[in-house]
């Protein structure tokens, strides 16, 4: 167990390096001109606002940005080892496909937080360059958009496995992102609707993972226990489906 | 063992939705609250699709400026109509004092305010911010109290015990009964806090120098110069401290 347990921290650790060499810090860069640019549009525009705008731009586009990253990463990396047969070499030597699947989620979702954390930082940098004091629950919102992120890429592994290329993965999850999202308006209608519309919707939310639960960024104050919890069983579940794919592969 | 994982999946999937669906209660209006005109639809969709409702909001809140800070081309209300809550009950000469109270261009008559500022409570009814400018702005600028206080009341259906909501709110029922000093006690506790519209600073410093406190005023212009960041309201200010220092009165 010990032994599997190293190999999962090894994949994991081999995971971050490569997506750190991978143009990990043009994201930043992309990040450090939006930011600077809407915190010069926020002081015209937003005038006695301007602190609640920049705190709200920087967040969302921190999380988008993150989940771009994010999804790009899941939907590509089992292909690429795939056709570069980099997989192969991995499956030759005593490493368990429940290792190398965890591992590389671990790998996908420490470069998530380190990413969360970086740009977390230079939004709060110019936000004390502007001369505002940290927003209240700014570290919520981040944990909040570390957990959906969590989600996301694990279904996106899970996506991955069955899709036919990177593109395809891209889409779906990210109709999923959206539709999770939606949760509030899917539970309306669900409520509104009669017979069978109703009822798929009422499906619908127990199939699609709602995000509005972890969107502290959005909704304000800290995230529930129960917020991890459901992260962490819809992580484990979307792992655990990518795993019983992984097991029919021939590799 | 394929089997076994999907089964596991699939329970840790369905516990996670049971714990979702029984604990999440949305802090957000139903859709069927939210009204918007066909141009502004496409933004509202993307607010909700990316979970960013205040972000939206403060999109919303940036228009509602622009608008009410643009000039009307046709023609609007006047400062006397707009400011009538500041006339004495009994008549008299106190026009060229409401007049005086319409600084810039607040007063009006701009028939989009209020659905304009009901849309940003409708994506995110936690902006107290909004509410207040906006609620302020249709009470004592353009003399609509009515809408002023549906405004109000719409926030604190989802923020009942929003404490400057409610001294507005009160605020405006003085005004209704064109009792400017009432006013004035009313919006005193919100002059601090860091949510106050500058124009409620800058109405709360006229209706001081009204009263005959002139050091109050002085104090609430001298706030208003330093915290604001809204050109119009910086330089007013700076004229009235002006004003006020040739008359050898320092801000307290």
């Amino acid at each position: 167990m010990r032994r599997s347990f190293s190999t999962v921290v090894s994949v994991a650790l081999n995971s971050f390096s490569e997506n750190v060499r991978n143009k990990f810090f043009a994201v930043f860069a992309v990040f450090a001109f939006a930011a600077v640019y809407a915190s010069v549009l926020a002081g015209v525009m937003a005038v006695d606002q301007e602190a609640r705008v920049l705190t709200d731009f920087g967040l969302t586009l921190i999380e988008l940005i993150a989940l771009a990253y994010a999804l790009f990463n899941a939907s590509s990396v089992l292909l690429r080892e795939a056709e570069t047969k980099t997989i192969y070499l991995v499956f030759s030597r005593p490493v368990p496909r429940w290792a190398y699947l965890a591992g590389k989620l671990a790998g996908s979702l420490l470069t998530s937080a380190v990413m969360l954390a970086l740009m977390g930082a230079m939004h709060l940098l110019l936000l004390r360059l502007r001369g505002f004091p940290p927003p209240v629950d700014y570290a919520w919102a981040l944990a909040g958009s570390l957990l959906k992120l969590s989600v996301i890429t694990s279904l996106a592994f899970f996506v991955s496995l069955f899709s036919t290329s990177a593109v395809s993965t891209l889409v779906i999850s990210g109709v999923i992102w959206t539709a999770g999202h939606f949760a509030i308006e899917t539970r309306f209608l669900a409520e509104h609707s009669p017979g069978v519309k109703g009822g798929l919707l009422k499906a619908a939310i127990w199939l699609i993972p709602n995000f509005q639960l972890f969107n502290v960024r959005d909704s304000g104050g800290t995230l529930p226990l129960a917020a991890f919890a459901t992260a962490a069983l819809w992580t484990v579940g979307a792992g655990l489906a990518a795993l019983a794919l992984l097991w029919r592969k021939e590799f | 063992m394929r089997l076994l994982a999907a089964c596991a999946a699939l329970l840790a999937w369905t516990a996670g939705s049971a714990v979702s669906v029984s604990v999440y209660r949305s802090p957000f209006p139903p859709p069927s609250d939210i009204h918007v005109s066909a141009e502004g639809a496409a933004g509202d969709i993307l607010a909700l699709a990316f979970g960013a409702r205040r972000l939206f909001a403060d999109v919303w809140f940036i228009r509602l400026m622009q608008y009410y800070g643009t000039p009307e081309a046709g023609p609007g209300g006047t400062p006397g109509d707009s400011f009538a809550w500041l006339l004495p009950k009994t008549g008299g000469g106190a026009a060229e004092e409401a007049a005086e109270a319409a600084i810039n261009n607040g007063a009006g008559r701009y028939p989009d305010f209020f659905p304009l500022a009901m849309h940003i409570l409708q994506l995110d009814p936690s902006f107290t911010g909004a509410a207040l400018y906006g609620a302020a702005s249709l009470a004592f600028n353009m003399n609509r109290p009515g809408e002023a206080e549906a405004l109000l009341r719409y926030g604190l259906r989802y923020h009942p015990h929003d404490w400057k909501s409610l001294k507005l709110l009160t605020a405006i029922g003085y005004s209704r009964s064109r009792d400017p000093s009432a006013v004035a006690a009313s919006i005193a506790p919100l002059l601090k806090d860091p949510d106050c519209p500058v124009m409620l600073k800058q109405l709360a410093a006229f209706l001081d120098k009204k009263a005959g406190n002139y050091a109050e005023a002085a104090a609430l212009y001298a706030d208003i110069l330093t915290t604001s960041r809204d050109p119009s309201y910086a330089s007013n200010a700076r004229k009235e401290l002006a004003l006020l220092a040739a008359r050898g009165i320092t801000p307290r």
